[in-house]
């Protein structure tokens, strides 16, 4: 009998039907968590692993630092806002054009930018966020097109309505992230197991070396950003089917790219699992923080993610990711033979 | 005909000339020995030969095509793979790893790179290594490292620079018999070395570069008793070997 | 309030058709120079200790908030802020020097080989997070104006109207300016850490132990942390997010000026503040910070190594 194309053998060994359970659990776990509460932490939980896992791809493999990714988050959220507050196109194909568009945007800023090096680069995306952020916030309008400015906009609001990419019940958006962040993983996996990651991996140890074995350097850097920019851009879309609103600063906003940064570098960068556990273990402690300290005592988590980030850069430069690696199979191999 | 032709190359960097009308022809699987006094342009001299800086004048031509504007990636996909004098070694990643990296110069597919890889680091003899990290080797291991890895991109010439720097007698040993290895295999090479006695009994011919220009060209034998490479050498303030 | 009148009655200025115009612009340019050169100030810091190091400190922002906080504390007990320096400044200094030696050290030691040390920009990033955010914690987020004497103060050149606060924040800038270059260029230690900057090596071989060097380097870059802070007190709003402020703008002014070089510092700050006060005069304030981003990225593309910058390899 065959599960996933592989053998009996293969789902009973510890190491992956422990995996498999864990997937097992996310899946399920609306039918056990009734409160919306719990529902929503997960929703963020998941959203900012997709996130990340995206960041992933041109921070992590490529080793290209953005500290400017909500940039992405932002052209997705305003063109399906857009496209669908005007024209009345459905944001399920609306995200794919602010996909188009992102990776449009992320081609033109990479192009010169990646001339440049480690934290000029940085500094560039920054620059390059920041600066479109601000632009938005002060456009009006452009035409007759109106961009909200500072305001923001609202998304038409259409309660149960899935062909319009909008639902009552947020489990269905719990859903849909999870499938994202699937299929960023999926992504991730590919890459990283094929000529594109090794070679984005070999520009980012070291890209004289790479150049002499035959690797152009800024194609792959623009492939990596590309990627990037595309799938961040549907979590843009996505993010603003969720909340129905959008603003410059929530979407756009330095504080995000920050977050990104900070959960991909304590997870773990240039791993497929790193991002992820970095969201799943320190997302929750932003949403307890803000639950139960409240808005009193603002920036509590960022206390911890920064001490942490300090902390794992001293002494776990490569992540959390491979400690808990280690626990995991350690863990698998109490739990039975071939483990 | 020959497979590399370099006809009045010159390189400047600002006011400085860096290498000075050479010239230099290079025929299918000979093994060509590069010498000179430190500074004396050598490694800039692969540095234009494989696109990292641009050539100022002159030419180049690898099986008669020029080299004008190409770059470093190109070069290495024509067939033309170099070792750098203070090795690259992907210091995270695994001795496969790194070797792979360059054997998806030919193929695309993991399983078929990591064969390849795994071909070339036998011909190299460090099967036994091919799980430690990049890092954790020896100076010598990476400079076979280095080797291996410009081996997988399947050179047809294979510039080499200083292979043998800070290896020990039995160590330089070993990679002379590897760069034998490399020639019987049909590979052309181009080889920049300090070390005399490992670049007389190596090539069969040598050219001497001094402060960017050809001082002499020959037979080992006959450019190790040439007047002016000995005054070159000698004469030369900044000699550290 | 205090007012200096120097009051020199200027009837030039009716002769000139539109004069009030140019007067405008003086104001303008007057006003930008004093702002730039304290944005200079404010960079001086961080292009020193990246020329030195070759460390960019992404937590430059977090702890000039953390400076006007000091001083700030300091004038609300009464204290005059300008000598509050004497406190601000040697604790800071003291401030940078541990911070090099416990954490940056250890971050530039693990990474010393590499070619692109990226650790030591994550790892200020890091701190940067945690310093504002434990201010914020500490204080909350209101936002807070000291009371001093020079708070409000100005006085007239000319017709030019000249905030007393803003002069006496240019002149030290240019007081600090020489003093470091003087520093730097005549004492023992100063060109020990030129020589620790430029070649780590042989600095090493000439008995200098580089790490300590390195500790008084970002101990003085600190120091002028402290300093900056301490004049932006009399005039401008203390809060937690303060450094964002001025953050970005420091790396803007740095890398235009060109890493390492003060005097680029120096014109880089002077330049944004051009930018920022006469592009007032046509646009709203967020389109000048607009076009500064790209005025940056445009420097980024074009001469990366910024006006007085040295090529230097990455």
């Amino acid at each position: 009998m065959r599960f996933l194309g592989r053998g009996m053998d293969w789902v009973t060994r510890p190491q992956n039907y422990l995996g498999l359970g864990l997937v097992a659990l996310l899946f399920l776990f609306p039918a056990f968590i009734k409160s919306m509460f719990y529902i929503q932490v997960m929703i963020l939980v998941i959203f900012f692993a997709y996130l990340t896992s995206c960041w992933n791809i041109l921070s992590g493999y490529a080793g290209q630092l953005s500290i400017g990714n909500a940039v992405f988050v932002m052209i997705g959220a305003y063109t399906s806002t857009l496209l669908f507050a005007n024209l009345g196109l459905t944001p399920w194909i609306g995200m794919f054009i602010g996909g188009a568009l992102a990776v449009f945007v992320g081609i033109l800023v990479g192009y010169p930018t990646f001339r440049l090096r480690g934290a000029y680069f940085a500094i560039a995306t920054i620059a390059v966020a920041e600066g479109l952020r601000k632009i938005v916030e002060n456009t009006e309008r452009i035409g007759k097109l109106n961009i909200g400015g500072a305001e923001g906009l609202t998304i038409p609001l259409l309660h149960h309505a899935p062909f319009q990419y909008q639902f009552v019940n947020k489990v269905y958006y719990y859903y849909i992230i999870l499938i994202l962040m699937f299929v960023g993983l999926y992504v991730t996996y590919r890459i990283d197991r094929s000529k594109i990651g090794y070679y984005l991996t070999a520009i980012r140890e070291d890209e004289d070396a790479a150049q002499a074995l035959g690797i152009d350097g800024r194609k792959y850097k623009l492939l990596a950003i590309s990627l990037c920019a595309f799938f961040t851009a549907l979590a843009g879309s996505f993010y603003a089917q969720l909340m129905l609103y959008i603003e410059p600063s929530g979407v756009g906003g330095l504080s995000l790219s920050i977050e990104m940064l900070l959960l991909g570098v304590i997870g773990g960068r240039g791993t497929i699992l790193g991002p992820v556990i970095g969201a799943f273990c320190l997302v929750p402690v932003r949403e307890m923080a803000r639950t139960y300290i409240g808005t009193t005592y603002l920036g509590a988590h960022l206390v911890i993610y920064g001490s942490i980030m300090a902390i794992v850069i001293l002494f776990l430069p490569h992540g959390i990711e491979e400690p808990i690696k280690k626990v995991y199979f350690g863990l698998a191999k109490r739990l039975g033979p071939a483990g | 005909m020959p497979i590399l032709q370099i006809k009045n190359l010159t390189k400047r960097f600002g006011g400085l000339t860096a290498i000075n009308h050479f010239d230099l022809e290079i025929e299918e699987r000979e093994i060509v020995g590069l010498i000179g006094p430190n500074g004396a342009g050598k490694t800039t001299l692969f540095n234009v030969t494989t696109g990292v800086y641009p050539i100022d004048g002159g030419e180049i031509f690898f099986k008669g095509q020029s080299l004008n504007g190409i770059e470093p990636h190109e070069a290495c996909s024509i067939g033309i793979g170099r070792t750098f004098q203070l090795v690259k070694p992907f210091s995270s990643k695994t001795v496969l790893y790194n070797v792979m990296v360059g054997s998806f110069c030919r193929v695309n597919d993991r399983k078929q790179a990591e064969a390849r890889a795994l071909e070339v680091l036998e011909f190299v003899g460090m099967l036994p290594k091919i799980d430690l990290l990049g890092k954790s080797l020896t100076i010598a291991d990476r400079k076979r490292l280095e080797v291996a890895k410009a081996l997988a991109t399947g050179p047809e010439l294979l510039l080499l620079d200083e292979v043998m720097a800070g290896l020990n007698p039995k160590e330089t040993e070993e990679a002379i018999s590897l760069v034998k290895e490399i020639s019987r295999r049909g590979i052309t090479l181009l080889i920049i070395e300090h070390v005399m006695a490992v670049i007389m009994s190596l090539s069969e011919r040598i050219a001497v570069l001094h402060h960017g220009e050809k001082i002499a060209e020959g037979p080992p034998g006959r450019v190790s008793h040439d007047e002016k490479v000995i005054k070159a050498y000698l004469g030369d303030e900044y000699v550290i070997s | 309030m205090m007012n200096g009148s120097h009051r020199k009655v200027a009837p030039k200025e009716k002769r000139f058709h539109g004069g009030e115009k140019m007067e405008t612009y003086i104001q303008a340019i007057v006003n930008g120079f004093l702002m730039g050169s304290m944005y200079g100030l404010i960079a001086f810091g961080l292009t020193l200790v990246f020329g030195i190091m070759r460390v960019i400190n992404f937590a430059h922002a977090s702890l000039l908030m953390m400076a006007m906080f000091l001083a700030y504390g300091l004038c609300q007990v009464g204290m005059n802020p300008y000598l509050s320096l004497i406190i601000v400044v040697p604790v800071f200094f003291g401030l940078g020097y541990v911070l090099q030696r416990t954490l940056i050290e250890r971050a530039l030691k693990m990474e010393a080989g590499v070619r692109e040390p990226m650790s030591v920009l994550l790892l200020t990033a890091g701190l940067l997070v945690l310093f504002e955010n434990l201010v914020l914690l500490g204080v909350g987020p209101d936002y807070r104006t000291a009371k001093t004497i020079y708070t409000g103060a100005t006085f007239k050149v000319s017709g030019i109207i000249i905030k007393t606060a803003w002069f006496y924040g240019f002149l030290a800038t240019m007081i600090s300016y020489f003093l470091l270059s003087s520093f730097l260029k005549w004492t023992w230690l100063g060109q020990a850490i030129r020589a620790a900057g430029q070649d780590r090596d042989a600095a090493r071989l000439m008995g200098i132990d580089h790490y300590h060097i390195y500790g008084v380097a970002f101990g003085i870059g600190m120091a002028l942390v402290g300093l900056s802070g301490t004049i932006l007190v009399p005039f401008y709003y203390i809060h937690p997010a303060v450094g964002w402020v001025f953050g970005i703008g420091s790396f803007i002014i740095v890398i235009l000026g060109g890493l390492g070089s003060t005097a680029g510092a120096f014109w880089g700050g002077v330049i944004i503040g051009l930018i920022e006060s006469l592009g007032a005069q046509f646009m709203n304030a967020t389109w000048t910070i607009v076009v500064v981003y790209g005025v940056f990225l445009a420097i980024l593309f074009i001469r990366p190594a910024g006006l007085f910058g040295l090529k230097f390899e990455w």
